[in-house]
């Protein structure tokens, strides 16, 4: 009976809320929709004449270089998911489920490569795999007295590109499976076997059709952000000879650049990235798969046995694959002098940290547009995000669910997408933002909405609303009250917050590369402009000190609660 | 003039109207218990009073001065009334004294009388070795008794309290009554207080609102209102009853199925035609031989017989299939199937308005 939509004392004496509404409908209105409106209205507009029409849609038809970037796209990234798919479910099934030794740190380590960008991956495996210099074929040459043409593995091609995304990308069938399987009430199982169901027929059909849905939603998740990835394909399929739909859409902003069909192309890739996520959402969405939040019982868990070794095996296998080569391969990079150096007192050297912190002249402003960029970003996304929470969750102005549509929108609008749809919309002389960081800035903002808005609206969730109105009721005016107690209780949950938009914002390519100009380049920028040139060592240390940052603010993100958070768990 | 006036007040969230025009007037130092199952209205009417929901009709006044009415609310933070919720609402990143001491310091009070004061609560509630400890470390009574004591500190003119013992378990229930009861005669505030539990309003209250489909179905002190239920429902809803619905035979006379006929000492002893008797459980007397009488007694079988330690439980299904429910003493022990006479005495038969 307590609605949590009822009004609340509507006339005290000022009331913000209605300004606050129209600002913020504003605010996100410029992010979200303007982007849009200038996508389509370039991809009606001709780029020689300036009249309307349709040639941009008909070129995307007739056009065999789109049409196949396209179709290497989604086969890519049906590649991707299903070898996603293929890797992560076995593996979350052994860390969810069974007495596999170190299940903790696999879990960790997983977790980390969330954390990876994927570019920096894609360049990892060009050090490791690339035909002629990669450290892999190296050894192969080396060890079996071969000539310089012979290679055993080549990353420069569409499989290699497949398996380099697919490394960067399983987590998130990982996370989702292994968090399934972890909710998977264990009574469901004991149900089948007192039924009778011996243990793989209890697994065959009664648990991997409960997490049928999350390893669905994850693949698909796993497909999407294939198919809408700049750096990697940009990296590894350029060299190779081919283009994806991402780096088609960015090579028709090289000279001489053809907007309104860039525009007209990059659409059909928005319609995509919506339907898939309409897929995703009511597979996870759909009746009976609710018992995922059920609170019985731990667990059970499968003892290997034998098997036991065979599953280290397979396990450590992955992990090297997409976490210790890859890193091993970096940090070997950025300390000895070129790829294919062995490793020994000789050729260790500082040299590219040298070269990258001092002599490079780009890289002091791109680390301090980076940061800069990072911190406006997570501090206005978590301010917003905030806001519009409190007034979707708390308020029942009419039309704050709108607000919540809109903040949660640019989820589907694929990075490319926007950047294309800002440099329509603000790469024009009424506001010549092209070539600041500000066009960067509403980029950033518009990307990491959706995710920050989602931290904060469970957060307000989580924080019952007659915590509020006990503090009304002991004489707290509404501001009073949000001071004193629903902001103490948040403030964990926007630390995390912010944490999150931050590592998000300072690995950004995608948008990126389409917004940036000499003045405003970014590290991410600066380590694809410096694979064009081959410079890899100065990549590597760049690459590091992304992921120390990132590192290091997920590290703070994750202490953040411990500090006096004892009392935080049991909230009323 | 009642200290707090309920007067006409209507809400409604749309098309739906949850409170229909709720009239009630409750004196100072009252304690007042909104009864009703739940989607009654009760806890918008709370909510009401609380000012933290406007009104869209009617008015609430509180020592004569208006601070509810379709025009206008006055903010619950200008009131000086207390709320015990539901889920307790202690703040859990506050401790105890800081939970109990937050409206004190509202109210600017200096540092010396706010320890005082918060003291004093604290051993009136036992709570005073918990003083330093957070919400997330106390049992759920103790949770409750921290809510009683910050809401009881600030003095305010009125109590307000939301189900507050609807999330403990039963035993530390029922000592939470009377411990209600205790702070309320020791404290003696105005109190408004929202349950569905018969038997927490019975022990709390001066006087029981019972409220259906927001509306007042009666409002009487306990004893009125469990001895002289004024409809069917009040009569169903508080304590175990049996209703026997037929038509008004004279004045005092009801004649239900089957030829049972019953005459009613108290209830409403006009109206129309059709009406109902309720009698209680424990108020029919059960035996194996007939008593002679005519009206009044009726034969019946028994169906059910549950032994319950301090008395048995009957079940008696009676000439044209009603079933009624009765209880007697341990040692009246009569096997299932046996042919029982049951007895209505008329002063405990009570006619009913329809």
């Amino acid at each position: 009976m307590t609605s949590i939509a009822q009004v609340q004392g509507r006339r005290s004496s000022i009331d913000l809320s209605w300004p606050t509404f129209a600002l913020l409908s504003l605010v996100l209105s410029v992010l979200v929709l303007l982007p849009l409106f200038w996508l389509a209205y370039y991809s009606l507009r001709s780029d020689t004449g300036g009249g309307a029409t349709l040639d941009n849609f008909i070129a995307l038809v007739a056009d065999p270089t789109l049409l196949r970037a396209y179709g290497l796209a989604i086969s890519m990234a049906l590649a991707v998911g299903i070898l996603a798919c293929l890797i992560a479910t076995p593996m979350a099934w052994l860390v969810a489920r069974t007495d596999l030794p170190a299940r903790r740190i696999i879990r960790m380590l997983v977790t980390a490569s969330f954390v990876t960008p994927p570019f920096i991956g894609a360049i990892a495996y060009e050090i490791l795999a690339a035909p002629n210099s990669g450290i892999v074929n190296i050894i192969y040459r080396s060890a079996f007295g071969l000539d310089p043409s012979q290679y055993l593995v080549n990353i420069y091609t569409f499989s290699g590109l497949v398996f380099a995304i697919a490394c960067f990308t399983f987590p998130y069938v990982f996370t989702l499976v292994a968090n399934a399987l972890d909710k998977v009430p264990s009574d469901l199982e004991d149900a089948s076997s007192i039924l009778g169901g011996k243990s793989m027929t209890t697994l065959r059909k009664v648990t991997i059709p409960l997490v049928l849905p999350a390893m669905l939603a994850g693949t698909l998740i796993a497909i999407l952000q294939a198919l809408t990835m700049f750096g990697s394909p940009a990296i590894l399929a350029l060299p190779a000879g081919f283009h994806v739909i991402t780096t088609k859409i960015w090579s028709l902003f090289q000279f001489p650049p053809r907007l309104g069909l860039a525009a007209a192309a990059a659409l059909p890739l928005l319609i995509i990235t919506v339907v898939l996520l309409r897929a995703q959402k009511s597979i996870l969405g759909r009746k009976g798969y609710t018992v995922l939040g059920g609170k019985s019982g731990t667990p059970r868990i499968t003892k290997l046995g034998s098997w036991k070794w065979v599953a280290v095996a397979f396990v450590f296998c992955i992990l090297s694959l997409t976490i210790l080569l890859p890193y091993l391969a970096i940090l070997k990079t950025a300390f000895t002098g070129t790829v294919g150096d062995p490793i020994n007192f000789d050729t260790l050297t500082l040299r590219h940290w040298k070269f990258v912190l001092f002599e490079f002249s780009a890289t002091q402003l791109a680390l301090r547009n980076t940061f800069l960029l990072g911190f406006l970003t997570a501090t206005a996304v978590t301010a917003i995000a905030l806001v519009v929470s409190y007034l979707v969750i708390r308020r029942s102005v009419p039309g704050a669910r709108y607000l919540g549509v809109l903040a949660t929108a640019p989820v589907a609008i694929p990075g490319i997408v926007l950047g294309v749809g800002l440099f329509l919309s603000y790469a024009n002389p009424t506001f010549q933002l092209y070539g600041t960081i500000w066009i960067l800035l509403i980029a950033f903002m518009t990307i990491e909405l959706p995710a920050g808005y989602q931290q904060m609206s469970s957060a307000f969730a989580g924080v019952h609303p007659e915590l509020e109105e006990a503090g009304r009721i002991m004489g707290a005016s509404r501001l009073r009250t949000l001071w004193d107690i629903t902001a103490p209780l948040l403030r964990t949950s926007v630390v995390a917050a912010w944490c999150f938009v931050f590592v998000g914002t300072i690995r950004e390519l995608s948008a990126t590369i389409l917004l940036t100009t000499a003045n405003t380049k970014l590290v991410s920028v600066i380590i694809y402009d410096l694979n064009e040139s081959g410079d890899l060592g100065a990549i590597c240390v760049l690459g590091i000190i992304l992921l120390v940052a990132s590192f290091a603010v997920v590290f703070v993100a994750n202490r953040v609660p411990v500090l006096g958070g004892s009392q935080m768990n049991a909230r009323g | 003039m009642a200290f707090l006036e309920l007067d006409g007040l209507t809400k409604s969230y749309g098309s739906l109207t949850v409170v229909k025009g709720v009239n009630l007037s409750v004196d100072k130092g009252k304690l007042v218990c909104l009864l009703g199952p739940s989607g009654c209205g009760k806890t918008t009417t709370l909510r009401l009073v609380a000012g933290f929901v406007p009104a869209n009709g009617g008015e609430i006044r509180v020592g004569g001065k208006t601070v509810s009415s379709a025009h206008s609310t006055v903010p619950p933070e200008a009131r000086n009334m207390s709320m015990i919720f539901q889920s307790y609402a202690l703040w859990p990143h506050m401790t105890v004294y800081e939970n109990v001491a937050y409206g004190l310091k509202l109210r600017r009070m200096p540092q010396a009388q706010v320890t005082e004061l918060v003291r004093t609560i604290l051993s009136a509630t036992q709570l005073l070795a918990l003083a330093e400890r957070y919400p997330g470390e106390l049992s759920g009574g103790q949770q409750q008794r921290v809510s009683l004591a910050r809401a009881l500190v600030i003095k305010p003119e009125i109590l307000l309290l939301d189900e507050p013992l609807s999330n403990l378990d039963a035993n530390l229930r029922e000592e939470m009554r009377f411990e209600i009861r205790r702070l309320h005669d020791e404290f003696r505030y105005t109190t408004v207080y929202v349950t569905h539990d018969q038997a927490e309003a019975m022990t709390t209250a001066d006087i029981i609102v019972v409220m259906n489909d927001g509306r007042i179905e009666q409002s009487g002190s306990p004893e009125d209102i469990y001895e002289r239920p004024a409809t069917e429902f009040v009569a169903r809803f508080i304590g175990g009853t049996n209703i026997f619905s037929g038509t008004r035979n004279d004045k005092d006379t009801v004649l239900c199925q089957a030829g049972l006929v019953l005459r009613c000492g108290n209830g409403t002893t006009d109206g129309s035609s059709k009406t109902a008797v309720s009698i209680r459980h424990h108020d029919i007397e059960l035996s194996t031989k007939p008593n002679g009488a005519n009206t009044n007694t009726t034969v019946g079988t028994v169906t059910r017989q549950i032994y319950l330690g301090s008395h048995r439980d009957y079940l008696v299904s009676i000439a044209g299939g009603e079933m009624v429910r009765t209880v007697a003493p341990v040692n009246v022990a009569i096997p299932v199937g046996q042919e029982v006479w049951l007895h209505f005495p008329p002063e405990k038969c009570r006619a009913l308005a329809q």
